[in-house]
């Protein structure tokens, strides 16, 4: 059986959460790996494994277990400081810039949304060598444009992290590329998940990258949208395709 | 498995004779999609159209009427004309000294005027009906540079990425979203007869993807973009090369 592991994936809501089902309903085995278990029981079917991905040896321990991998989809991350202590941390009040956070703030940060990818890649890229398949990973508009001074609800740490993922997903398309393993990265904007719903509640009207109506298309993303595009990178409709982000934001920012 | 929301749609497809066109052709209506197939060189069932020609072009928005989906293929390297619709690609790419305004401004015209004019055609009437999907057929030579065309080829497509961006902030409040594909080395059967540009099986092997594009990897993305998959993909140029060239 073809096998797909997921990160990032308990939370209902979130986008993981979507990819895990859709890929299930494509006939995929999917292990999911999430440090949120009380999300574990909205997956009934999927191989629901705790497990910080922020963490090395973790990560390799788990993949050290796996038989098979076809698919890995990196939805793990977040704009704010998500810790195993707090995972329904909400967003803080003040700019979170790179002038002005601590150490701490950027380890986390960047473990969470940069790190965390690197390990799963590492730790999967044997068996997907294998047999070849498909990586996708999760960026975010931050990447592109950056979190100006004063917006609440993102942070420089993450704009930096998410760009940190499409260099590494160009770096792994060539190294992977001649094993059949294709790797792309998809860059949302602002997506209605259960995280934004958390900013909206935190900062009023405004998303984290600015009022609403700047948004040529007039709306936030679906999370069921942002899936179909992840399940598509996962899929022969894109097997030509590798090492490229695409942007879903609504016309708002074009690279 | 199929692509959400594309059963039942209408589309147009340009360029529909041969190579990428007729790939996508095929591929929406294995989907279910009802296509309208144009092109300025005749063949099977398709409308004849000389797309740079906005008299053509508004005779065949008379027999298409809205379609939900408008895909831009035609274009090329060399220009078609009326009594040349098909012509042989080059073998090798020109140099700027080797291109008279004439090429200049056909290869232009069949590139960026007709994707513009078939925009001008069919964008007003999506916008009434708050819906539409616009794919435009950019090109590797317009993100990197073109070393296997000319000049004239890669500042038509560079054209066709910018007039897609607009388009994207222009038509998003009417619920259209508009996108472009720039393809790497796609071998179709055209490009395969002239050995374009006298690529090597080393120039191939050296792709990460260690293959050239087939038409039906194009159409797929056409199919991703048309889908759920494409509902908040709007402004972009999406690089389908094999890993050649990462684009901006």
């Amino acid at each position: 059986m073809k096998t797909a592991v997921v990160t990032g994936a308990a939370k209902p809501e979130s986008i993981g959460h979507e990819v895990a089902l859709r890929l299930q309903r494509d006939g995929m085995g999917v292990v999911v790996l999430d440090l949120y278990e009380e999300g574990f029981s909205s997956l009934s079917g999927c191989q629901c494994i705790k497990c910080d991905v922020s963490d090395f040896d973790s990560v390799q321990r788990i993949f050290s277990g796996l038989e098979r991998v076809d698919v890995l989809v990196n939805c793990v991350g977040g704009s704010w400081e998500i810790t195993k202590d707090d995972l329904r941390a909400g967003p803080r009040r003040g700019f979170l810039g790179l002038t002005n956070c601590s150490l701490e703030q950027w380890n986390t940060i960047r473990g969470a949304n940069l790190d965390s990818v690197f390990y799963c890649c590492r730790a999967a890229a044997p068996l997907l060598k294998k047999q070849g398949g498909a990586i996708v990973n999760v960026a975010s508009i931050a990447a592109r444009k950056g979190i100006p001074p004063g917006a609440e609800g993102s942070s420089g740490p993450y704009a930096v992290a998410k760009a940190g993922v499409m260099g590494l997903t160009r770096q792994l398309a060539l190294e992977l590329g001649g094993f059949g393993v294709r790797v792309n990265c998809v860059a949302p904007g602002v997506i209605a998940s259960g995280r934004l719903k958390k900013v909206l509640k935190f900062s009023g009207e405004q998303g984290p990258e600015g009022p609403l109506k700047q948004i040529p298309m007039g709306r936030v993303g679906t999370v069921a949208e942002t899936a179909a595009l992840i399940v598509a990178l996962c899929s022969d409709d894109t097997s030509y395709m590798t090492g490229v982000t695409v942007d879903l934001n609504g016309a708002s920012y074009a690279a | 498995m199929p692509l959400e929301d594309l059963k039942g749609k209408k589309a147009l497809v340009t360029g529909a004779a041969s190579g990428i066109g007729s790939a996508i052709v095929k591929r929406f209506r294995s989907e279910g999609v009802q296509v309208f197939a144009t092109d300025i060189h005749q063949t099977g069932d398709l409308i004849v159209a000389d797309l740079t020609d906005a008299d053509h072009v508004e005779k065949l928005a008379a027999q298409v009427g809205t379609p939900d989906f408008v895909i831009n293929v035609a274009g090329g390297p060399v220009a078609p004309s009326r009594s040349e619709t098909l012509p042989a690609l080059p073998k090798s790419s020109l140099l700027l000294e080797d291109i008279d305004e004439l090429q200049w401004a056909a290869v232009i015209a069949a590139n960026l005027t007709s994707a513009y004019l078939v925009c001008r055609q069919f964008a007003p009437r999506m916008k009434a009906r708050k819906y539409g999907r616009i794919v435009n057929f950019a090109s590797i030579a317009a993100r990197r540079g073109s070393d296997r065309v000319g000049v004239h080829y890669a500042a038509a497509k560079g054209g066709v990425i910018a007039l897609t961006k607009t388009l994207a902030l222009e038509l998003g409040p009417f619920g259209i979203t508009a996108n472009a594909i720039a393809p790497g080395f796609i071998r179709t059967p055209r490009i395969a007869e002239a050995n374009w540009g006298n690529v090597t099986q080393d120039f191939i092997d050296s792709l990460p993807l260690r293959r050239a594009g087939r038409p039906e990897d194009i159409a797929g993305v056409v199919a991703m973009l048309c889908s759920e998959a494409g509902g908040y993909v709007s402004g972009a140029t999406i690089d389908v090369n094999g890993g050649l060239y990462f684009g901006p």
